[in-house]
């Protein structure tokens, strides 16, 4: 490592030629841009975080330029990956401009997922010092055995936006790239940038072991305003469209040039965009729709025409929540609950861009509560309590992922590797036994239970592990990756345009001519034919959105405190003043829990008897909570419970329910045996084989084909649903299966945070109140479709309860 | 639960919930797409599914041979699902499997993935096309006979039924005017969804016996 005394001197003189560049736009760096320079030049590790547009790119590739000089070499020696493809281009580009002003003689190349083949091939030759890539794309870089001797004169690694990469599955895939390149090259410095994040010290933790955090000093204002309902005016106690605002919305978007509204799930972008449209003043082409179903080309287009600035509004999903800045981008309009603080922060900074302006974001309730979250959620900005994002610990899917590709990039042994991988946060404590379980699961096929004759992904030899098998290997690199849209068909003109992909669900219960709004058109079904749904334009509207699974995300534990925290204070914001009479229904009708005191509600109306707990702890461990107390309360009677969920709370509903009392309810919520009961009320394989599709992919049991040959693999189709079944049959102790579960336990249900919010409960005061009627808080969760059930009923009496039901119907 | 008396074509036939039908005037055994030895094929290519579903097929045979004792078994196609090699071990079950069996008549009616294995070395009798049995016409795929209705495979026919706030997808037994499609009978076989229609007459196979599904 070079002293200061020695190289100081050179080290100016070479940061001059940086200066000079900032100079000649007239511009000086920022004090934490000089910062990371300098701790690049010290060989350290470190993460840049500061809000968008202030200069975190150049904060990062500032001292790997300055050591270019300093040492100038050939070769590849800088790798700059992002998560989006989009990005890479610009990224490209931008970081091109700044090798230039410094006059190097550095070649900058990209390559994703899209990189054309003679883009490829020059890569090949190493015909690069800077490359621009992706997770997915590092981790194809890496199963070719000449891997090792391809990176060989790597100086550095800089991961841009990791805030969006550290808490999933790719940012596993990602760490264990790292963490091998890290092994080849000791002396390799790794780098990330990131928006402000609730924990950055694990997020740097996960990134590089250890390093320094650089922060900007320059705060960015974030202005939050609601879209406020007059007072007199009719207002929904629940939905979740808000189509009621569209007027106060359409006058936001018209009063600037250009604008971004986000919705929270796809269908209601969709509903938005064709609301919209439907009193859009101006030219059709300048309102547009962006999500993550719609063909990458649409959407490239859609960005273009943002840049340019040729289009006015853009309803989108966070498929634009990140990605290239939009310097023509007024305002940003949120519908709907942002359900994260972090997450509205970030919206919100997608307008704004000119220097010292402050970001504005206007926040449109879809129904009254809603009011109260947008007043929280500023209170939480205000105390800067952003939401963590955790790095994902132990996935065997990614392990086995890896793993492969390790034995392709020229193979190692299980002890060698082991060390290696436990070297990373992502599998810092994954015990010896679990990893021989996924080698084994490579190796054999599944577990030493059972047997898979034929089967050999990984081959042993002396020791060593590698792959003999070409064919695997091909399949292995094609599906590289942890992103997954399994189950879902794509859609295409008769004339062969694409528009993008919606699930199976949605289509299967369409016939031809049908018709359904897409991809802001609306669409007539013609034929489905190899996965591909063919369409045509409907002469007229008519039909239904297609809905998407997994669209609706939780509200953060760090918004939930602060809204039991605004609801049960004094809060004088306007939203709560625009709040006041509905939250006066409340506490006439029942009560406004305090912040330590747990609200449980029973109403008894002509068509049910419902069972209301409002634990405030975001919908999933709800979902996991209603389950749970269904089995419980299906221990003191017997029956069929129904359950529903939302964000505040959940309902309960039976024919018959036991009586009930503020008593029989804390026995109900108590966190004793909670993991014991989750697991006996939970349908846990039912959820675990939803969870199934991802992981079977990942950790390649299934596989999806070769681009162009389609049919040829028809002989290897098999629903990862059937796997799951044949797996759990034959081979129970398989580690993917335990992957399933925990995930089950883990995501879908939220189990630290259920345990968290009944241990909360366990310590406050529980208000039993018996209402007459549905109260304000009540009735959101009354007009939810009931959702779940408990079903603690087998086979046999399903079937005999659908008999009778069909005799029934027959006798009628 | 497990089975059920249904005419068809002026014939009463045993339906079970083993997926497979008994025509008991004749005393066939009817199964169709058992798709023998797919997982081998899946292992071959990389694909980790364990060994069992061979056995555990041939188990469920057994089982229906004795509650029935058939005459002849017949096989609506699709009885192996590829290639094999010398390494699958599947085949010698099988093989072993008939001659546990030669008192009865099994015969295959040829199906798409059957063109990829001899399955008369395994001492079973191919017939390619169809095969008529008044008043039925026994093939594998689901087309309209001028000799008789037929009772067909292929599909793998599916149906989603509802139950309260659950839905289940399940395999079926479907009865059209002309044709009718047996479920399939393999452990590692997916669905196909059929539309329910009027005069479709459909019978869903739950874990727990037969299900007769409404029209609409």
């Amino acid at each position: 490592m070079p002293t200061n005394s020695t190289t100081s001197a050179a080290w100016r003189r070479a940061e001059a030629r940086l200066l000079a560049w900032f100079a000649a736009q007239g511009r000086r760096p920022a004090a934490f841009q000089r910062a990371a320079w300098r701790a690049w030049h010290e060989g350290r590790n470190g993460l840049v975080h500061a809000p968008t547009g202030t200069g975190k790119t150049l904060a990062a590739a500032g001292g790997p330029l300055i050591d270019a000089v300093l040492h100038p070499r050939s070769g590849l020696q800088l790798l700059w990956i992002t998560p989006l493809r989009s990005l890479a281009t610009d990224t490209a580009q931008h970081l091109n401009a700044a090798v230039q002003a410094m006059d190097l003689p550095w070649r900058v190349l990209r390559r994703t997922g899209d990189s054309g083949s003679a883009e490829r091939a020059r890569l090949r030759r190493g015909a690069c010092e800077l490359l621009v890539t992706t997770p997915e794309s590092l981790a194809l870089l890496l199963s070719y055995p000449d891997a090792k001797t391809r990176f060989a004169g790597l100086r550095g690694i800089v991961v841009d936006e990791w805030h969006e990469l550290v808490g999933n599955k790719r940012g596993t895939l990602l760490q264990l790239g790292l963490t091998r390149l890290r092994h080849w090259l000791p002396e390799l410095r790794t780098w990330g940038l990131s928006a402000t994040l609730g924990n950055l010290d694990e997020a740097l933790h996960a990134l590089a072991g250890d390093g320094v955090l650089i922060g900007s000093r320059t705060k960015k204002r974030t202005i939050i305003e609601t879209a406020v309902p007059a007072s007199g005016e009719r207002f929904p106690w629940a939905g979740h469209l808000g189509l009621s605002q569209l007027p106060r919305v359409l006058d936001a978007v018209l009063s600037v040039r250009s604008s971004l509204v986000f919705a929270n799930t796809r269908s209601q972008a969709e509903l938005w965009r064709e609301a919209l449209s439907s009193v859009w003043p101006e030219a059709p082409e300048t309102l547009a729709l962006h999500h993550g179903s719609i063909d990458p080309k649409l959407r490239f287009a859609t960005e273009e025409g943002l840049r340019l600035g040729t289009l006015r509004c853009v309803v989108a999903t966070s498929s634009l929540d990140l990605g290239v800045d939009f310097a023509s981008v007024e305002r940003v309009i949120q519908i709907g609950s942002p359900k994260s603080v972090a997450r509205l922060l970030q919206r919100a900074g997608r307008s704004g861009h000119q220097p010292g302006m402050p970001s504005r974001i206007l926040c449109v309730p879809t129904h009254l509560l809603e009011l109260a979250e947008v007043s929280a959620a500023r209170r939480a900005l205000a105390e800067g309590h952003l939401e963590p994002r955790h790095p994902m610990r132990g996935c065997l899917d990614v392990l086995a992922q890896h793993l492969l590709t390790m034995a392709l990039g020229g193979g190692f042994t299980a002890d060698e590797a082991y060390a290696e991988i436990t070297s990373s946060l992502a599998y810092a404590q994954l015990p010896r036994d679990r990893f021989d379980a996924v080698l084994a699961y490579l190796r054999t096929g599944g577990s030493a239970l059972a047997s898979y004759p034929e089967y050999q992904k990984l081959v042993e030899t002396e020791g060593r592990y590698q792959v003999e098998s070409g064919r695997i290997a091909r399949m292995h690199r094609l599906s590289i990756g942890t992103i997954t849209s399994d189950g879902s068909l794509q859609v295409r003109y008769m004339k062969g345009a694409r528009l993008g992909s919606v699930e199976e669900s949605f289509l299967s219960r369409l016939r031809p001519g049908d018709r359904f709004l897409f991809a802001g058109r609306h669409l007539e079904l013609v034929r489905v034919r190899d996965m591909t749904a063919y369409v045509r334009a409907a002469p007229n509207r008519r039909g239904g959105v297609p809905r998407w699974m997994g669209g609706r995300l939780p509200l953060s534990g760090e918004l939930s405190d602060e809204l039991r925290r605004t609801l049960a204070g004094e809060d004088d914001s306007v939203e709560m003043r625009a709040l006041a009479g509905l939250l006066d229904v409340q506490r006439r009708q029942s009560s406004i829990p305090g912040l330590d005191q747990t609200l449980c509600e029973r109403t008894r109306t002509r068509e049910g008897d419902y069972l209301f707990v409002f634990p405030f702890a975001g919908r999933l461990a709800h979902e996991g909570l209603a389950a749970v107390l269904a089995y419980r309360l299906a221990r003191i009677q017997p029956g069929d419970y129904g359950y529903a969920v939302n964000d505040y709370g959940l309902t309960l509903t039976a024919a018959r329910m036991p009586p009930l009392d503020a008593d029989v309810m804390r026995q109900l919520l108590h966190p004793w045996g909670l993991r014991r009961d989750i697991r006996a009320s939970v349908n846990l394989s039912e959820l675990a084989r939803r969870q199934f599709r991802e992981i079977a992919r990942v950790a390649g049991l299934v596989f999806n084909g070769y681009p162009a040959h389609g049919k040829t693999l028809r002989q290897l189709q098999a629903s990862s649903g059937l796997l799951f079944d044949v797996l759990r049959r034959h081979d129970p102790a398989h580690p993917l299966l335990w992957q399933a579960e925990r995930e089950v336990l883990d995501q879908q249900l939220d189990y630290s945070r259920l345990r968290a919010c009944l241990l909360r409960v366990s310590r406050s005061q529980l208000l039993w109140r018996e209402t007459k009627r549905l109260s304000p808080l009540a009735f959101p969760l009354w007009v939810e479709r009931l959702r779940g059930g408990i079903a603690n009923d087998d086979w046999k009496t399903r079937v005999e309860r659908m008999l009778a039901t069909l005799e029934a119907g027959a006798d009628a | 639960m497990m089975t059920r008396e249904i005419e068809v074509a002026g014939e009463r036939l045993t339906l079970h919930a083993q997926r497979a039908i008994h025509w008991a005037a004749t005393r066939t055994l009817l199964v169709s797409d058992l798709h023998l030895g797919k997982g081998a094929v899946f292992r071959r290519a990389g694909i980790a599914v364990p060994s069992g579903d061979t056995e555990d097929d041939l188990a469920r045979l057994d089982a229906l041979i004795a509650e029935f004792a058939p005459e002849r078994l017949t096989v609506l196609g699709d009885l192996v699902h590829g290639a094999a090699t010398e390494r699958s071990a599947w085949v010698e079950r099988v093989r072993a499997w008939r001659q546990r069996h030669d008192h009865i008549a099994i015969e295959l009616i040829a199906g798409n993935h059957d063109r990829h294995f001899d399955v008369a070395s395994l001492g079973i009798e191919v017939r390619p096309g169809q095969l008529s049995a008044p008043p039925f016409v026994f093939s594998h795929h689901p087309e309209k006979h001028a000799e008789g209705y037929t009772l067909s495979g292929h599909v793998h026919p599916g149906v989603t039924v509802r139950d309260g706030w659950r839905r289940h997808r399940l395999p079926a037994f479907v009865f059209d005017r002309d044709v009718g499609m047996l479920p399939a009978f393999g452990t590692l076989t997916g669905l196909h969804d059929v539309e329910r229609a009027n005069g479709r007459r459909i019978v869903a196979v739950t874990p727990a016996g037969l299900l007769p599904v409404s029209e609409r």
